[in-house]
């Protein structure tokens, strides 16, 4: 098993491991700000390692990796803007 | 011209501009109609002057449609036309009927008509820009069928390309679509589905085909660059427009009554309907500045970077400013929907026919392309014709932005017709814009008529170095 | 995509895997679900208690199992690429066939699901937020449809020969658009199923 095909294993465990969390999190019924906050913080850890890992996007030149990173953050940051002023 | 079946084109185009001038005229009467309401009352009335308007605008883009069709067929299939005879005969067999439909506008009051042409047995007048006799629907049918066995035929035959496979599913997409208009339910909900399925998905949906694949064939032929990489291309911004432009259809569905899921649907979707027109945009200029050739037809290259442009603006950016569920709740039905429609069908339909007739007409008549003085004529009037159309289209916005403002979106709505006393200085510069665009289009025939003479050794010249 | 635009190389940087015109796409529906997503979010916030109250009612679990089910043949499809690389087509071959029974697998726990909420009279006219939950799982369940499509195209080309570690842009295009379904579930499923 070379180096890239170990790091697809690695971030595949991450992904298992984050996903079942946020299962967790829902069967649990939590909720509120801070939850929400870890949440789409661990989303925004997911879609990247997805974008730079699985996409190989890491390795590709600028523009064109930031379009993804870029829209995940602004994507995530601004669900996160809504569900904050909805809890208030 | 490389097959001598693309001659059949000739008499198309030739029809399409001599339509072309009659739209045009009735459009400034109905301008001046806006203002002037009894102007030649009761001969004409605006609501006739509007049917006319606007069917004859269908009808000749349709005759643009097919002639460019008979013309970029036999080029890109490599084989003569299946049958010249049959799109001769078609040709008459449409120009008659078109012809006596406008003439039954005109003459006949409306209700007489639909009884002249037995309306009761398959009733389908009465919807906008579907109100042709039910007869006349039937005679565009078989024009329609017996076009597209000519043209599959061919296609069949022939060297099977991407441009003349786009080309040939647009324009059955067309046909096929034209057929939700033989029904005309009781049940007003779902006689406007039936109605926005063959007019959105005509100039939103089906259309939008044949104009990819007008403006590609032209972009292949004065630029030289790889068919491959004009095809590519045309794939991505196919999809896109289909992907758009289908489930777009729901920001027709608002307040219809139509289900309320209909207007996010809607918006989101039609809000996606400019990026397709934005990449022909890109597609276009990319594609003009890597040419591999300088094409001795620069008004061509000229029309074909304004349809670009203008489709773009008409279509993208004035289909944008009202196709949000909210915004569009004040707006549906006021003069910015007029605005958009201007600018739409003449950026994206117009000009495409104006394109395709300004590369194939001088190879029609031997020529590589016209005389020079004739392409600066002409090129004038693409200027005219462009610039008083997006004058035309800023006048009706302002128009109605203050009818929306006065009318609508206010605490004090006041009444119709007492927002449109004030918004008649639109009208009247609108007519002017009307008039400038008349003078373009009077140039724009004049440039047919343009005499060579030792000029035409001299182009050619220009074409053996090319 | 030399093919469709020419960029100076930056760098010892790299293209885009596969072809361009697949990103455009990709782009493009980023755009689509990132609009959709945060309208779901901004509706929400009209309309908390009902939001609230209906996810409940969802089925966590199922929508748990698929983003694993996607994760992983995610998985499965970077295996596949980097098996064609080494130029091993018929471990790229067997890898694609995995990840497109995963998606089958996706799409039935999907059905499943939709099937539910049929038989519980659901619809998109039910109120704000199962229209939101309909459309975007709905939209969502097209991409993976049309995902599988391509993927088992993919795998067909790969199993005739079709590609080999020089020439594998088809795979890396397929790999490309599966991986945005994956990306776009991702976010999908926390927001829709357990943000509250």
């Amino acid at each position: 098993m070379d180096v890239s095909t170990r790091r697809a294993l690695q971030v595949w465990l991450a992904l298992v491991v984050l996903t079942l969390l946020t299962w967790a999190v829902g069967r649990a019924g939590l909720g509120g700000g801070p939850v929400i906050a870890g949440i789409l913080l661990s989303v925004a850890v997911k879609g990247q390692m997805v974008a730079d890992v699985f996409m190989g996007l890491r390795a590709v030149r600028s523009p064109w990796r930031w379009m993804v990173s870029g829209w995940l953050l602004m994507v995530l940051a601004l669900i996160g803007l809504a569900f904050f002023t909805g809890e208030t | 011209m490389k097959y001598q079946s693309q001659a059949v084109a000739k008499p198309y185009f030739i029809a399409a501009i001599g339509l072309f001038v009659g739209q045009i005229l009735f459009g400034l009467v109905m301008g001046l109609q806006y203002v002037m309401g009894d102007f030649l009352f009761p001969e004409i009335p605006f609501n006739v002057a509007r049917m006319v308007h606007t069917n004859l605008l269908i009808v000749w883009l349709l005759f643009g449609f097919m002639g460019a069709a008979y013309f970029l067929v036999p080029e890109e299939t490599e084989h003569e036309l299946h049958s010249p005879l049959l799109a001769k005969v078609l040709f008459w067999v449409f120009l008659v009927a078109g012809a006596l439909t406008v003439l039954g506008y005109l003459l006949v009051p409306y209700a007489r008509l639909a009884e002249l042409t037995m309306n009761d047995l398959l009733p389908t007048m009465g919807r906008e820009f579907l109100e042709q006799p039910t007869i006349t629907k039937i005679g565009i049918v078989v024009v329609a069928l017996g076009f597209l066995y000519n043209i599959g035929v061919t296609i069949l035959a022939g060297r099977k390309t991407v441009v003349s496979m786009v080309l040939l599913t647009g324009l059955v997409g067309l046909a096929v679509m034209f057929l939700f208009s033989f029904y005309n339910p009781i049940n007003v909900v779902d006689d406007k589905f039936y109605w926005w399925w063959v007019v959105h998905l005509w100039v939103e949906g089906v259309w939008e085909l044949i104009l990819a694949s007008i403006l590609a064939f032209v972009l292949i032929k004065v630029t030289g660059v790889d068919r491959e990489v004009i095809e590519k291309w045309m794939y991505v911004i196919i999809a896109m427009a289909l992907i758009s432009g289908i489930i777009g259809t729901g920001h027709h569905y608002y307040w219809i009554g139509a289900p309320e899921y209909w207007q996010w649907w809607g918006s989101i979707f039609s809000a996606l309907e400019p990026i397709p027109f934005f990449m022909m945009t890109v597609f276009a200029f990319n594609m003009v500045n890597r040419r591999r050739r300088e094409h001795p037809n620069k008004a061509a290259v000229l029309w074909a970077l304004g349809t670009a442009v203008m489709a773009f603006l008409g279509a993208g950016v004035w289909g944008f400013l009202h196709t949000l569920a909210p915004v569009n709740y004040y707006t549906h039905g006021s003069q910015i929907t007029a605005a958009h429609g201007h600018m739409a069908f003449y950026g994206a339909y117009v000009m495409i026919v104006l394109t395709i007739i300004s590369y194939a007409m001088p190879i029609l008549r031997g020529q590589e392309a016209a005389d020079p003085r004739a392409q600066v004529l002409e090129m004038w009037s693409f200027w005219l014709m462009t610039v008083s159309m997006v004058f035309i289209t800023l006048f009706l916005t302002g128009a109605g932005v203050l009818q929306v403002w006065l009318q609508r979106f206010t605490d004090n709505p006041q009444p119709f017709m007492v927002v449109q006393e004030k918004i008649e200085v639109f009208y009247w510069l609108r007519e002017a814009a009307g008039l400038v665009f008349l003078l373009g289009l009077i140039l724009y025939v004049a440039a047919f008529f343009v005499k060579g003479g030792e000029r035409v050794m001299a182009s050619n010249a220009v074409a053996d170095t090319a | 995509m030399e093919q469709i635009a020419s960029h100076p190389a930056a760098g010892q940087k790299k293209a885009l895997p596969g072809d361009f015109a697949i990103w455009i796409f990709i782009y493009a529906e980023l755009l689509v679900f990132g609009i959709f997503f945060l309208a779901y979010a901004y509706t929400r916030a009209q309309h908390v208690e009902l939001f609230n109250t209906y996810q409940q009612h969802l089925n966590r679990e199922s929508g748990a199992i698929n983003t694993l089910v996607l994760i992983t043949s995610s998985y499965f499809v970077v295996m596949a690429v980097a098996a064609i690389r080494r130029g091993a087509a018929g471990h790229c071959t067997r890898w694609l066939i995995l990840a497109v029974l995963s998606g089958s697998v996706f799409v039935w726990i999907k059905l499943a699901e939709f099937a539910a909420k049929h038989a519980e009279g659901i619809t998109l006219s039910t109120n704000t937020f199962y229209m939101f939950y309909l459309s975007l799982t709905f939209f969502h369940f097209m991409h993976v449809l049309m995902g599988m499509v391509i993927l088992s195209v993919v795998a067909l080309k790969a199993y005739r020969g079709a590609y080999n570690a020089q020439e594998h842009t088809g795979v890396e295009t397929g790999a490309s658009y599966w991986h945005m379904v994956d990306l776009v579930w991702i976010i999908l499923f926390p927001l829709v199923y357990v943000l509250h």
